[in-house]
């Protein structure tokens, strides 16, 4: 069960997703860079947002309540 | 055709409560009970050719551009044939081709990543009450405009979004808790995908041939299947709970869902005939005080 929750959470999706794909996407747009230079930033910036995302429950930091838009029936 | 109108207003004037029940019954049952076997080919084939995007990126046979306007298309058509099923179109329980129904139900909805059983049951909460602040499953989708809806949508994707519990408090209250097992091997085996993916190098493909693609058919989905067609979603019962739109994207780019009226009425009536079926309802639905906007 813990597994699962892990495998769900945001910390797993920064660094088994984004991590990679900012990498990817920095080399792709750099072709200098060295690859560990691109996946160590990549998961520097992902694992960053993950723990926001953890903590707060949200990637964006805000959160919809919190900017007064709830619709009329909540 | 005024005068025919005038006087299909005027007949249906005459009419008592039951009689006019009766007529809008029969009217209806013209369109049910067929097999929609273009949905059939339309679930299937909108999967193989999803499926089909990935090698053919991969193999630098067609542009990731295009590979990604392709799949947004094919995950954003997922959602349909699925519904279909579940309101078990193709086939009832009992009937030869059931089997197909459930066929098509399983394996439209695999690129948007939801389980049928989970939609199909929780589904039926929503056409069962819709709109009600508690027990509409989709209720979470209501907002003041069409920009308040995409807000809304986008937060209540994010981790700690009480709204992406409805589903789950869904099927607990209704007895089918074990059905959201399916929901978490749905996902993990996704998320498990994508990892792999990414971390063999194929992170950007990902991205935008399922990750992106999903986002983008999720709002759009939500927009036209929740949003529009129970805006401004205060009302309940069965002729006020859902309108009959004009959108400006027309019939076909809104997904059909300009007579979703129709389907919420009669949801055994096969998508592709709910604009016929609407048509000829539409005097019995402005007796009855229905919300139709322009259309």
């Amino acid at each position: 069960m813990k597994l699962i929750e892990l495998l769900l959470s945001p910390i797993a999706f920064s660094i088994g997703f984004l991590a990679p794909l900012l990498a990817q996407v920095m080399l792709a747009m750099n072709t200098e860079l060295s690859m560990p230079i691109a996946y160590g930033t990549g998961l520097a910036i992902s694992i960053s947002f993950g723990i926001v995302a953890q903590s707060r429950g949200s990637w964006l930091w805000v959160k919809d309540h919190e900017l007064g838009n709830e619709s009329d029936h909540e | 055709m005024s005068q025919t109108m005038n006087k299909a207003t005027v007949s249906l004037d005459s009419l008592n409560e039951a009689e006019l029940d009766v007529l809008e019954r029969k009217i209806a049952g013209k369109y049910m009970n067929m097999v929609p076997w273009g949905v059939v080919v339309w679930g299937i084939g909108n999967l193989i050719a999803w499926l089909a995007v990935w090698p053919l990126v991969l193999m630098d046979i067609i542009p990731l551009w295009l590979g990604f306007i392709l799949a947004t298309l094919n995950v954003a058509l997922s959602y349909l044939p699925s519904h279909e099923a579940q309101h078990n179109i193709i086939a009832s329980k009992g009937q030869p081709l059931r089997w197909l129904n459930e066929l098509v139900g399983h394996l439209s909805t695999i690129p948007l990543v939801s389980p049928y059983r989970v939609l199909r049951y929780t589904h039926y909460e929503h056409h069962s009450h819709t709109n009600d602040p508690q027990l509409d499953p989709d209720f979470n989708v209501h907002a003041n405009s069409g920009w308040h809806f995409l807000w809304k949508s986008i937060m209540n994707r994010q981790p700690g979004s009480g709204t992406g519990k409805a589903y789950p408090e869904t099927l607990k209250r209704t007895g089918k808790e074990h059905m959201i097992l399916d929901a978490v091997i749905y996902q993990g085996v996704y998320l498990v995908i994508m990892f792999t993916l990414a971390w063999a190098g194929y992170a950007i493909e990902a991205a935008l041939l399922w990750w992106v693609p999903k986002q983008i058919a999720t709002t759009y989905i939500e927009y036209y299947l929740s949003w529009a067609p129970h805006h401004p979603g205060n009302e309940q019962g069965r002729y006020t709970d859902t309108r009959g739109f004009k959108s400006r994207l027309g019939n076909l780019l809104s997904m059909g869902m300009q007579y979703h009226i129709i389907h919420h009425l009669y949801p055994r009536i096969p998508l592709s005939l709910t604009p016929a079926a609407y048509r000829e309802l539409k005097p019995i639905l402005q007796r009855r005080a229905c919300n139709l906007g322009e259309l």
